[in-house]
């Protein structure tokens, strides 16, 4: 199956899901240790890398989202409380909104600071701002601050996922799970 | 007696017609020159220029014979355009400023090789490594000046520039193309 019905994600949104998903946890453990490393050929392997998935990342999300609009979204379960639709509504869209954030600040403190760089050696990026230091400074601390506020969505996601399973005992996680599980 | 001044001023004109070919002397115009080096940083092109530099040279483009290229080169003028780069340069790894500011060319060996083209075989001197080099160049006179024009790629690696760790050249690579223009007008 390919398309999302009411019911059930097709198999397409369910890759973009676990495909970025993997992407991301490499993202943010990368980011993390290209910006503490110590100067030295690793600390810019390591950028090189973030740098590089990261621009992965924008270009998947952009698909993802096309994907999304194009098709239906499964329904919630039908017992959720107000709250807890306002609060799935929140979480997946700042997911979205910072999964698109986060690259651009990336590129825009890549273009501030004048690195150049080819995305995985091969596509040149084109800058997006003038070479600036302290735009350079001033935007990599917005870029950690958002990467925090993902990580933080990204808990209350996983946590969420988990209670709808164990707790609630509905089928929200078990129908993003690889497969052709369908409602019963 | 008359014969004998005529007979001098004779030797002393054939002397002088009969003197090594010198070429002229060349100055360089800074405004118009600029001396470029290209890192690579990921397989990826990473510009650099020294900003001061000079160019001496003494050159006949029809006999360059006897001819003599003197550069100097300072290094502290280095700007790679990203400032954290321009501050890690600076250090003992890289080009190390406080202990080598400043770099020479020198070369008393320039042929023709065809046309405009030619090539100096001399000596660079740079972070206390000295290491024998062909500058190949184009010569484009016009009146009263000229530009002189080129590229040539070295290693870095022969010179120390980015030792320890960095000698791997896999994040930054081991050659550096050089590539320069200098506008000279003659001297005097």
């Amino acid at each position: 199956m390919l398309r999302n019905d009411a019911d059930a994600w097709g198999a397409p949104a369910k890759l973009f899901h676990w495909v970025m998903a993997a992407l991301i946890l490499a993202q943010i453990a990368l980011g993390v240790m290209a910006a503490s490393w110590r100067m030295s050929p690793t600390k810019l392997d390591l950028f090189f890398w973030h740098k590089s998935t990261g621009m992965l990342i924008l270009a998947l999300v952009a698909l993802r989202l096309l994907w999304r609009l194009a098709n239906p979204t499964p329904a919630l379960p039908a017992d959720m409380a107000a709250w807890e639709r306002a609060g799935a509504r929140l979480s997946h869209g700042l997911l979205y909104a910072l999964m698109i954030a986060l690259p651009i600040s990336g590129w825009i403190v890549n273009s501030a600071s004048n690195v150049p760089f080819r995305i995985f050696s091969l596509i040149p990026l084109p800058a997006i701002v003038a070479p600036d230091k302290p735009t350079a400074d001033g935007v990599a601390l917005v870029h950690g601050g958002l990467a925090a506020l993902f990580a933080l969505v990204l808990a209350a996601h996983t946590g969420a996922a988990l209670r709808h399973h164990f707790v609630k005992r509905n089928t929200v996680l078990e129908r993003m799970l690889p497969g052709t599980w369908r409602t019963p | 007696m008359n014969k004998i001044v005529a007979f001098l001023g004779l030797c002393g004109l054939l002397a002088f017609a009969l003197r090594p070919a010198l070429g002229a002397d060349w100055k360089m115009d800074p405004a118009g020159s600029k001396l470029e080096f290209i890192a690579t940083f990921e397989k990826t092109p990473a510009p650099g220029v020294f900003k001061e530099f000079d160019a001496r040279l003494r050159f006949d483009p029809d006999k360059p014979a006897g001819s003599s290229l003197d550069v100097t080169i300072k290094v502290t003028s280095a700007d790679m355009n990203i400032a954290d780069v321009n501050k890690e340069i600076r250090g003992k790894d890289w080009f190390d400023y406080a202990g080598f500011p400043q770099a020479e060319f020198r070369s008393t060996d320039l042929r023709r090789t065809e046309g405009n083209r030619y090539v100096a075989r001399g000596t660079l001197s740079l972070k206390g490594v000295k290491q024998q080099l062909e500058v190949p160049f184009t010569w484009t006179g016009s009146a009263g000046g000229a530009v002189l024009e080129g590229e040539l790629t070295v290693k870095r690696g022969a010179f120390g520039i980015g030792t320890g760790e960095w000698a791997a050249s896999n994040v930054i690579g081991a050659d550096v193309k050089v590539k320069f223009k200098v506008k000279l007008r003659k001297a005097g």
